[in-house]
């Protein structure tokens, strides 16, 4: 997956661990590990509003672009 | 009235699938016993003798249905494998469909597991059909004229063969869908 989840390092910012983070954006901390651990396949943008939200920063401090020999496909073109 | 989960119609078709499944289990150990003894008798028509002699004297009418039944032995036999193989069939048919039913009865219908069990089933509907047209040939071969059946190309076995083959990947699609709905945070 290109798009790589920087979340450690915006909670390593703001000092928050993953559990709180967890608390005050009502996901759960399994939910949030596959995220920080980049096993996720998509975000909500209402997930997304509220790490946001709570994290006081942008959708462009949390996802990081970076191109990789897995990218430039979507999965339907792939299976159709 | 609720098609899933627990208290629905699924788990009221789950629990008579499980007395069916246990049926049929029953079933089919009681046609192999059958056959079993069928088979020793074909092979060995004194142990038959042997044992109408150790009965009472009276029952002739018994005696003449054993000698029939040592004489025409083999194909009784062959029958009776046949019947104890379809059984066996409906049984892992039923078997798949309690498995299934039992994820639709927990409310998880999309489980990656129930597409191998749809294929399982379709194979399983087509071997049966194929087994019936393969005993139904080697019955007119080995007995030509005796209580012959005509064939028939049963177009309804096909098209659920199909069916069941198209489900499978319907399934197959929602266990991606779920596999995705899993993945979405």
């Amino acid at each position: 997956m290109p798009i790589r989840v920087s979340l450690d390092r915006v909670l390593l910012e703001r000092r928050m661990s993953l559990t709180e983070l967890a608390d005050r954006v009502g996901v759960t901390i399994a939910n949030l590990s596959i995220l920080k651990t980049g096993k996720a396949r998509a975000v909500r943008f209402s997930t997304l509003a509220a790490l946001c939200r709570e994290l006081d920063c942008q959708p462009g401090d949390l996802l990081v672009y970076e191109a990789g020999p897995d990218d430039g496909f979507l999965e339907e073109d792939e299976d159709g | 009235m609720r098609a899933l989960g627990p208290g629905s119609v699924s788990s009221f078709l789950k629990i008579i699938l499980d007395v069916v499944f246990a049926a049929l289990w029953i079933g089919v150990v009681a046609l192999s016993l059958i056959t079993l003894a069928a088979l020793l008798l074909s092979f060995n028509p004194d142990l038959l003798a042997n044992l109408t002699k150790a009965t009472d004297a009276g029952a002739v009418a018994r005696d003449t249905a054993l000698g029939e039944l040592a004489s025409n032995g083999s194909s009784i036999t062959s029958g009776l494998l046949a019947a104890a193989l379809y059984l066996a069939g409906i049984l892992v048919i039923v078997g798949s469909l309690r498995r299934i039913f039992t994820t639709l009865t927990a409310g998880d219908p999309f489980h990656p597991d129930n597409v191998a069990r749809l294929r399982l089933i379709g194979l399983m509907l087509a071997g049966l059909e194929l087994g019936r047209y393969a005993f139904w040939a080697v019955s007119a071969w080995l007995l030509p004229g005796v209580g012959r059946i005509e064939p028939s190309m049963s177009l309804t076995a096909w098209f659920s063969v199909l069916v069941v083959f198209v489900l499978a990947e319907v399934f197959r699609e929602g266990a991606r869908l779920r596999r995705e709905a899993e993945l979405t945070i």
